[in-house]
Formats: C-alpha cells, structure tokens, sequence
C-alpha cells in the first residue's frame, strides 16, 4: 500500500518533470530565445499572481470551504489601493499594509459569516463576491488608475538576476503558508479540522476558529496578490481579478489538494501554477488562440479529477 | 480510581439509565456488559463528558467532578478509546497523540517534544511504531493501539475503551490485551465495554450489568461468575411478553433460501430458508454480519459462493430496484433516519415512494390523490398517528415514523420482507404494538425475516431463530416462546467458546 | 394571534416575495413616472425576467438532488454555440436548431452527471473544470468558424420572436397586451415542464428523493445514478435554452452568451425557497426571485445607480434572504423542539 506520503511525493515529482521537460521543450522549439533574461523575467513576473491565488484557495480548501471572492477580493484591494495612493495621497509604505489588513478583514468578514449564519460557505463567498465587484465598480469606474507610486511600481519591474522581485514575493509567501501549515500550531488545527472535524473537536480544537482563521489567510494572501497586481501591471481598472476564480481552483486541483479538505500540497500548488503558465507560454509562442490555455486546463482539471477519484479508491 | 453513583439519564419518554453505579478501581481491568439497550453507551457518553446526567455522583481519585465537556473529562483524568476513529488521517502518529496539546516552541510545532511525549506513551504501550509515520494506511489494530496511545498522552489515570474488538483479527485482539494488561499493571483503571463474554473472562478483573439503565450485577469480582450468571444478569426474565394469538402451522414451500451463502461482505457458507406467513429471527450480537447479510440479498453486496433461491428459482439480484421489482423483496433498515426515511419529505411520499409507477393518470403522472388514497390506507391500517398526510416525517415520533418506514414496504406488496431493529428507540408501548403489527402481517402470508438485538423481542416474534457470530451461521433455535430457555439456548450459540 | 399570523407568513417564503415585488414596485412606480412605460421599460424587464428565469430553473435542476452546476453559463455558450452553427452554417430554421442546441446542452451535461457519479467526485469540482474545458472548447470554435467571433445568420422568424409581443398576437379582434414579450412563451413552457416534471412525474420525484436522502432512496429501489445524470442533463438543457433566448435578445451567438449567469442562476432558486441541500424546489419561487431581482435592478438603474454597483445590493440581499432563511429555521427548530 502506497502511503499518502509517497502518493504526495510522487505528485509532486511528477509535476516538477512535467514543468522542466515543458520548459526544455518550450526552449528548444523556440529556438533558444526563452532562455533571454527578458523573456525569463516575463515569464516568472507573470507567475506571481497565478501563485498567491491558488495559494489563497488551497488554504480555504485545506479546511474544507471554498473561497469564490478570490478575484472579486483582488480586484477591489487593488483598486482601492490604486485610488488611495493616487487620489489620496497615502503613502505608498502605508498603502501596502492597508491593502493586505483590507483583504484579510475581508477574508475575517466570509469566515464569520460561514460560522455564524451556518451558510454554506460557496453562498457566502458568492454574495461577496458580488458586492466587492460592485465595490470595486465604485471605485473607479471605467476609468483606469496607473498614477501612483512610483516607488512600487519601480519594484514591481526590479529583478534580481532575472527573477522578478514580484515572483520572489510569491515564494516567499508560499515558504512561509508552508511553513505555517507544517509546523504552526493555527496550521496544524486547520489541517486537523479540515482533515477529521470530529476528532479535532473531541481534542479540543474549535472547528469554528479554524474555518475563521483559514478564511482570513485567504484573504490575506489575495491582499499580497492585489498588492503585486499594483506593482507590476500597468494599472488598475474594474477588470483586475475577473479571470482569477476558475485559475485560483486550478493550480490547487492539478497541485494534488485533497478537495474534502485536510491535505494540502503547497509545492504541488505552485508547480501546477508553473505548468498553467508554461501551455500560456506555449500558446503564445505558437500563436495559437488564447482559449486553448482554458481549454486545455479545463481537461487537465477534468482529467486529474477523474483520474485520483475513483469511486470507492479514495 | 473512579466511581459513578445512581447514575440518571432521562431522554424524552425514556429513562436511559436509572440509577447505575459502578466502581473502577486503580490497577484493575472492569468489564461493562448488557444487552443493546440496556444503557451501556449513554453511561459511557456519561462518563466522557458527552451527556450530562440528570442525577448521580461520579468521582475520580475520590473527588467529585461534573464533566461537562470532553475535554473536562480528559482533565479529570479519564481517557477514551472511541468506537469511531478519531486521528487526522495526514497527520503523523507522533502528532496525533499529543493533538489535545501540541507542544510548541516560538509559535512552532516543537517536532522534539512531539516525538519524545508519543514515544514515552508508545513505550508505556510496549509499541514500536515510528512517530512520525503518517497514520494514513495503517492497519485498523494499528489505529485504535495509537488511539490507547492519545488516551495515555493525557495522563490518564482511567482509562475507557468501548467496544475495541468488534473489528480485529485474534492476534489484533491478543495484542491488544497485552497492552491492556501492561497498563493495568502499571495502575491504570481501565473499563472494557464489550459483547463477548470470553473475552471478558480471559481480561476482565470486575465487571458490571447493565440491564434497562440499572446496575443489575454491581463491580462484582469476575471470578465468583459462572458465564449462565452473566448470561442470566444481562437478558433477566422476560417482562410482560405480549400474548400473541397462535398462528397457523406453516407448511408452504419457502419463498427465500440461501444454500451456502458467501459474500463479499464476508459471510462464509450461510444456509437458511423462509416460508411465507412465518417469521425467522436473526439474531447475533452487533457486528454478526446480519444487516450486511440482509443487504447482500438486496444485491447490494455480491454473492460469491453458494445460492440465493426465491420461490425455488435461483436468481441474482441486481439491486434494490431489481429484488422489490423483479421478486417482491422488502427491506426496512435499521437506521430509519439515515436509510429508511426521507425525514423532509410528506408522509404520502415516503410511503408511495416505491411505487409511484402504480398511482399513474391516464395522461402518465402521478396523480396525487391515488397517492393521499394509498397513503390514508397504510395509515389507517399500521395505526399511524398524525393530523395530515401532509406532515413532514421528521415531524413525527420514533414509532410513528418507523411505520411509515414498514409502511412504504406493505405499499410495495412485498411479500419477503427483511425488518431490520424495528422497535430501537421507541417506547414500550409502541413497541407492543408493534409487535402485534408484525405478528397479523405474517399471519396474512408476509414472509418475515427479522432482524433484532432485542432478546426479548425474538423470543416473542420469531418462528425458528438463526444465530449469527462473525459472518457465519454458528446454529439454529426452534422457538416455544418460552423467554428463558429460549434465551439461554441462543446465548449459549453465541458465547459457546469459538474453536 | 399576531405571532401565528407572522409564523405562517414566514413558513411560506413565497407569500413574502410577492409582497416585497408588489411593494417595491409601487415605491418605484411612484418615484419613476416611466417605469411602467410597456414598450421601453416593461417589455424588456420581462424579457430579461423570462430568460433569467429559465436560468435559474437550470441551476434548479440541479439544486434538486443537492447539486451544484457552475458551469451553468457556459453550457448555455455550448448549446447557443450549436444554433448558431444550426443557422448559419447548416442553415436550418429557427425551431431546428433550438431542437439541436437544447439537445447539444443536455448532452454536456449528461456527460457532466456521468462523471459525478463514475468519480465519486462532488459536483461543484467537477462543474468547475467543465465550465473551463467549455470556455475554452466555445471560444476555440467561435473563432475557428466565425470572422467576427459571432453567428450572425437570422433565420426566419428569429427578428420577430425578439420584438414581437402578445400584442401581436390576437384572437379575432382581441390581441394581447404590448408589455409582454413573446419570448416569455419558452419561460411559461419551461416552467410548466420542470413542475409538472417535480410535482407529477415519477422521474422528478424520483430526483427530489435523491436529493432529500440518498441512501434512503438507493433502498427504496429507486436508480440513484440515472437520476443524477438525468438532473444534470436537465440543467444543460434548460441552460441551452435560456442561450437561444439571450442569443434572439442581442441579435447574434456569441461565445460570451451565458458568462452573467452565474450569480442569477443562484439568486433566483435561492430567494424562492429551493433548497441547497436538495430535496425541494420551488418553480413559482425562482420566478418570483429572478422577478424581485430584476425589479431592483430595473428601478435603481433608472433612479440612477450604475449597473455594476446594482451588485452590491444583489450580494447583500442574497446574504440578507439567506440569514433570514436560517433565522426561519432555527424558530420552527425551536418550534418541533417544545413540541
């Protein structure tokens, strides 16, 4: 009997030799020129966002909820991030932190209201949804904000040794979720409700605490996605985040999460994230039509899930 | 040391434990024992800080304590091993056993303590599994001995294991005594809840009976027991059996037989028959393999060996759809809330699920009054109380809705029809008629196949009892309807010493 | 007395969704003198309404067994995608092709049900990875067959279906009223159909069941797995249809027929009293929640309001209906527990 450990592993191996043989592939077929620091920092600066979402919905997975305000969250921190700097002058060192205390008040907001009210969890996070779009709509219209701090806008370009420093965000912030799930004892808890609610309430941990807690890091990780968006796309406008629900599910889905919650891959995540960006790349470099990356992920979704859930295996 | 005093616990129309003491004492291994029913899980829920009771003392080490949580009860010193499985299936074993509190250091899991805290509880164990092995994929035995590993990680000084063996190989079980025994040498007070009398005997110091929530055998040395005094103390003298008219002889060819039956379920060469107008017990104790055997029937486990026959034909039955359709097969489930009923759904609907194919228009859809009409039949015949059809059945009490769950069945026109507990959780009063109920439907020419734990009900209802012991047929009782010779025959079937 | 006149009108979600529309619709009657200008205002209200509608009996369909569909919008674009192919490169008639599109609908999912129930897989999953497989399979199509990304081929009959009202429609020399689209026709057949299909075919009671208590109904003999495919080819195909009826609103088939209907899929069950546990719908419910929705809508956008931050008074009452359900819920809890 292969152990989950292995399975996990195995995963994960297999994602990684997918990623670099796609990699290698994309390089020889293009002739080399993917190997250009430019088009390395493209493509890593690219991955950040795709990253930090799929994180944000592998730790309301972890815990047995999903999280549908992924974009909708995204798009209004990055917007009211934009229109505070540039239209109220709030300076940049204290735009940043507002940006990631609004996504993970936000995320605080959903967790409650899933304990209190005993909604389903999906309901809830579509009604925000909803609302944070039309807030964000609020905010700036049809207009696009791109006038502010330079400073951040500045790192959002600054590479280092040809990997974005966005990029370096990213992994840090998934080092750290990581780390918090591995070895914190929060994460622990939310792995353990997410895993065996009952016996996470028999040893004492409040399943309630837990589904609050990874609400909230969801949250927080989509203010460290917002905030990236901020720094390096060229402005921020009512579409930021509208193509993030169905790539925030993918990533964790391809990436081996257990979607009745309990394990959780973070590496897996993040590889299934590179291999996403690598078919765009692909798609790019063919010239083939945008929806072929969708379409392709959709299978690969589709396929992974068939694949690892057989009735009666799991 | 722990001791509960005159134990109450009222439930709605029943009064669960009346007055049950019992008395573990340090060092000892202290078996509870009774009849399902009997009060033996709400005195454990009790005793874990699950329910709170409505009177009694309980004390532990000679203090007195209230245990108004579980976790109140862990600190008080009393462990529990669970009959579901309570570890976080991705979560090292290390980790589960010190889950009630995870040492940490910095705001970080420290991996150090985990390890030496489910080490010392192993080792207290004599176990040699290596913490930091994921729980996922261990074998069942492994689990529950990591489950006596988290009972210990609390320092517990009483320690409950409810049921362990139900699920274990002989060399699980033996393993599991060996540990057991080492905690009691070391002065754990251990409570063993269990169904099997010679593994009470080979363990057990003490024991109690429990019989209708009383203490009827108080923390009584074992060794002063013969097992007929057990086997007395825990099914008594049948109280006011009902007085059931005599039924015709039956003489008909039987409708259902079973000729060395093994299934995937794990039933091994099973052989019994069924004639119409008669009812046949089943009786074993839980984890016999007789809901399973009803459901393999069903086809909802496959038939590996041997031969189902109904009215004399061999045949393979597909599914649920297939046994009511194609052969008249009814089967009212144990767990009426779970698999009987559709608790949200109208009374008419429960009870013409089964057969909306009958109550067709002209123009092919149900018509709702040829449902209201069926529905008002089976009421008005099964004596189902309630204002309007309408009702929701989860609105309705525990007899009421078990009729509808029978109810749906007679509708079908069943004429097999496999009865599952009938009478679990409903009042005596109900109960009798109930009894009465199923009584005429096999003197109407319904083939009855009842399945019950309830002693007292067998012996009242059933034709010839089969009993059951670990997926096998272990014999066969004629019943005269004579409470106690009858129970003890069964009794005797079932703790005869297993070769 | 007053208590028992208030549980009862809680008990019943529909009488309080009827008083609200009637409400709101006089205070917006009152405060906007156009608001029941037929042609301009009420016509197309109504025809939104009727296509809304329908797509939240698709989204119905699959609330019934405990379900979810979110790719409720983008099987829409499948089935749209096949009448537009029916049109203009088959040129078929206007009834063809709905035939073909509905069928290509229930087909996608059919095949979603299948893999529900040969997965084991819980159905938002796998409604997700569909909704992405089609969003790229429809776009693929619509840019591989069409110059400007949209079926533009009318057939015959397909103008008049969009502006023809019952006003059109007489019976000698009394014709109907001009505030009612013809279109509404598809969502009044529909809803006869799915009500008649959950109150009166043994198939959609069948499916109730399942939602209700699928264990039970596996026992009760009844064919779980069949059932759950057929609710979901259900939902393809009632999501199909409200395609053919945004497709004859805008004029053309566009791969981005259906991508709003996420959110209406859900409002209009959910306000109605269908639960998302399964085992209950209500038909006139989604009908009169998809109407209240778009009242407001209505109302705010001519009082004023943008049309996006319109959604943050949708997200708010659906929080608001859903808090009060549970409100609801906990008085008759507490009800059946002092029984």
């Amino acid at each position: 009997m292969i152990t989950l450990d292995a399975r996990l592993r195995s995963n994960e191996t297999t994602l990684a030799v997918v990623a670099v043989v796609g990699y290698t592939a994309l390089v020889v077929t293009s002739g080399g020129s993917l190997l250009s620091g430019s088009a390395i920092e493209t493509f890593f600066a690219y991955l950040a966002v795709p990253v930090l979402i799929g994180l944000a919905q592998l730790v309301a997975l972890a815990v047995g909820q999903m999280n549908l305000s992924v974009g909708a969250l995204g798009g209004f921190v990055a917007c009211a991030g934009g229109v505070a700097m540039a239209q109220h002058g709030v300076p940049v060192w204290l735009a940043v932190p507002g940006a990631l205390a609004l996504g993970a008040f936000v995320g605080v907001l959903n967790g409650l209201l899933v304990v209190l009210t005993r909604i389903n969890g999906f309901i809830v996070t579509l009604a925000t949804m909803t609302i944070l779009t039309g807030l964000q709509y609020e905010l700036v219209g049809t207009t696009t904000v791109s006038d502010y701090s330079p400073v951040l806008r500045d790192l959002g370009r600054a590479a280092i040794f040809h990997i974005p420093v966005v990029f370096l965000v990213a992994l840090a912030a998934a080092v750290v979720l990581a780390v918090f799930l591995r070895r914190a004892v929060p994460g622990r808890h939310l792995l353990a409700s997410g895993g065996n609610p009952l016996a996470a309430r028999l040893s004492g941990i409040s399943n309630n605490r837990s589904i609050v807690v990874a609400h909230a890091l969801s949250g927080l990780l989509i203010g460290v996605a917002a905030v990236v968006t901020l720094a390096s796309a060229p402005g921020v406008n009512q579409s930021i985040g509208g193509d993030w629900l169905l790539a925030s599910f993918a990533a964790p889905i391809i990436g081996g999460v257990a979607l009745s919650g309990g394990a959780v891959s973070v590496s897996g995540t993040v590889l299934a994230a590179v291999i996403i960006r690598l078919v765009d790349v692909a798609r790019a470099q063919f010239s083939l039509n945008p929806s072929w990356v969708n379409f392709v992920v959709g299978a690969v979704v589709l396929g992974t899930v068939v694949l690892t859930h057989r009735r009666g295996a799991a | 040391m722990l001791i509960a005093q005159d134990l109450v616990k009222l439930f709605p129309g029943v009064r669960a434990l009346d007055g049950a003491s019992l008395r573990i004492e340090p060092g000892s291994v202290h078996a509870l024992l009774g009849e399902n029913g009997a009060g033996k899980s709400t005195l454990i829920k009790i005793l874990t800080g699950v329910y709170r009771p409505d009177g009694g003392t309980l004390s532990v080490g000679g203090v007195e304590v209230h245990l108004d949580s579980p976790q109140a009860a862990s600190r008080a010193g009393v462990g529990v091993v669970h009959q579901e499985r309570n570890l976080v299936p991705e979560f090292s074993i290390g980790e589960n056993i010190v889950l009630q509190r995870l040492p940490a250091k910095g705001g970080l899991l420290d991996r150090a303590a985990i390890r030496a805290e489910a080490k010392r509880c192993l080792d207290l164990l004599d176990l040699d599994l290596d913490p930091d092995r994921r729980v996922r994929g261990l074998p069942v035995s492994q689990l529950q001995l990591i489950e006596v590993a988290k009972a210990l990680s609390m320092d517990s000084s009483v320690l409950l294991l409810d049921e362990p063996t139900t699920a274990s190989t002989p060399s699980e079980v033996e393993r599991l005594f060996e540990v057991i025994r080492k905690l009691r040498d070391n002065g754990t007070a251990v409570l063993f809840v269990s169904h099997k009398l010679e593994e009470v005997y080979e363990l057990c110091d003490t024991v109690t009976v429990l019989r209708d929530g009383v203490s009827v055998l108080e923390s009584t040395p074992l060794a002063d027991l013969a097992k007929q005094d057990l086997i007395s103390a825990m099914v008594g003298r049948a109280h006011s059996a009902v007085d059931l008219p005599a039924r015709p002889a039956v003489t008909a060819e039987p409708v259902l037989e079973l000729s060395a039956v093994s299934t995937a379920a794990g039933h091994r060469d099973i052989s019994l028959s069924l004639r119409p107008g008669e009812i046949l017990g089943l009786y074993g104790l839980v984890g016999a393999g007789r809901s399973e055997l009803a459901k393999a029937v069903l086809g909802l486990s496959a038939i590996t060996a041997g031969e189902l026959r109904v009215r004399g034909k061999a045949v393979n039955i597909k599914d649920v759809r297939d046994a009511l359709r194609g052969h008249r097969i009814g089967y009212v489930p144990e767990d009426r809330k779970e698999e009987g009923l559709f608790l949200d759904q109208p009374v008419t609907k429960n009870i013409a699920v089964a057969v909306w194919d009958r109550l067709r228009t002209r123009i092919g859809g149900v018509s709702a009054k040829s449902e209201r009409a069926l529905a008002e039949t089976y009421v008005e015949r099964l004596g189902i109380r309630l204002s309007s059809t309408d009702k929701l059945v989860g609105e309705l009490s525990g007899g009421n809705q078990q009729k509808v769950s029978l109810a749906k069945w007679l509708a079908a026109e069943t004429e097999i029809l496999i009865i599952d507990e009938p009478t679990v959780g409903i009042d005596v009063r109900t109960k009798a008629a109930f009894h009465e109920l199923i009584w005429q439907l096999a003197t109407d020419g319904l083939a009855v196949l009842l399945i019950t734990s309830d002693l007292v009900e067998m012996v009242t209802l059933a034709d010839r009892i089969v009993v059951m012991r670990d997926f096998h047929v272990c014999g066969e009782v004629v019943n005269d309807h004579e409470y106690e010779p009858t129970s003890h025959r069964v009794m005797g079937l079932i703790h005869q010493d297993a070769e | 007395m007053t208590l028992q006149v208030l549980r009862r009108s809680l008990a019943d979600q529909r009488t309080g969704l009827v008083l609200l529309l009637v409400l709101l619709v006089v205070v917006f009657g009152s405060l906007i003198p156009t608001f029941f200008d037929d042609r301009f205002v009420v016509f197309p209200l109504l025809r939104d309404v009727a296509t809304l509608t329908v797509v939240g009996l698709a989204q119905l369909a699959v609330l019934s067994i405990g379900h979810l569909n979110i790719a409720v919008g983008r099987m829409a674009a499948f089935g749209a995608m096949f009448m537009g192919l029916a049109y203009e490169q088959w040129h078929l008639p206007l009834y063809a092709g709905l035939v073909i599109g509905v069928a290509a609908g229930a087909a996608i999912g059919a095949l979603t049900g299948l893999i529900i129930t040969s997965s084991g897989v819980n159905s938002f999953v796998v409604t997700l990875a569909m909704d992405f497989a089609l969003l790229g399979f429809v776009s693929l199509v619509y840019s591989e067959l069409t110059t400007s990304a949209a079926f533009t081929t009318k057939p015959a009959g397909m103008q008049e279906l969009r502006t023809f009202s019952l006003a059109d429609v007489c019976v000698g020399p009394v014709c109907g009223t001009s505030a009612i689209p013809q279109l509404a026709i598809f969502a009044v057949l529909a809803m006869l159909a799915v009500g008649y299909l959950y109150s009166r075919a043994r198939t959609g009671r069948e499916m109730l069941m399942v939602g209700s208590n699928a264990v039970a109904a596996e026992l009760s003999g009844i064919p779980v797995d069949r059932r759950i495919v057929g609710a979901h080819a259900l939902s393809g195909g009632l999501a199909a249809l409200a395609g053919f009826m945004l497709a004859v609103t805008s004029g053309s088939f566009t791969a981005t027929i259906g991508s709003e209907f996420m959110l209406p899929s859900f409002l209009g069950p959910v306000l109605g009293g269908t639960l998302l546990t399964g085992g209950a719908v209500s038909i006139i419910g989604t009908f009169l929640g998809t109407s209240l929705t778009q009242v407001i809508r209505q109302g705010l956008t001519m009082l004023g309001a943008s049309v996006q931050s319109l959604s943050i008074s949708l997200g708010i009452i659906l929080l608001a209906a859903l808090s009060l359900d549970r409100v609801r819920q906990v008085i008759s809890e507490r009800k059946a527990v002092r029984r």
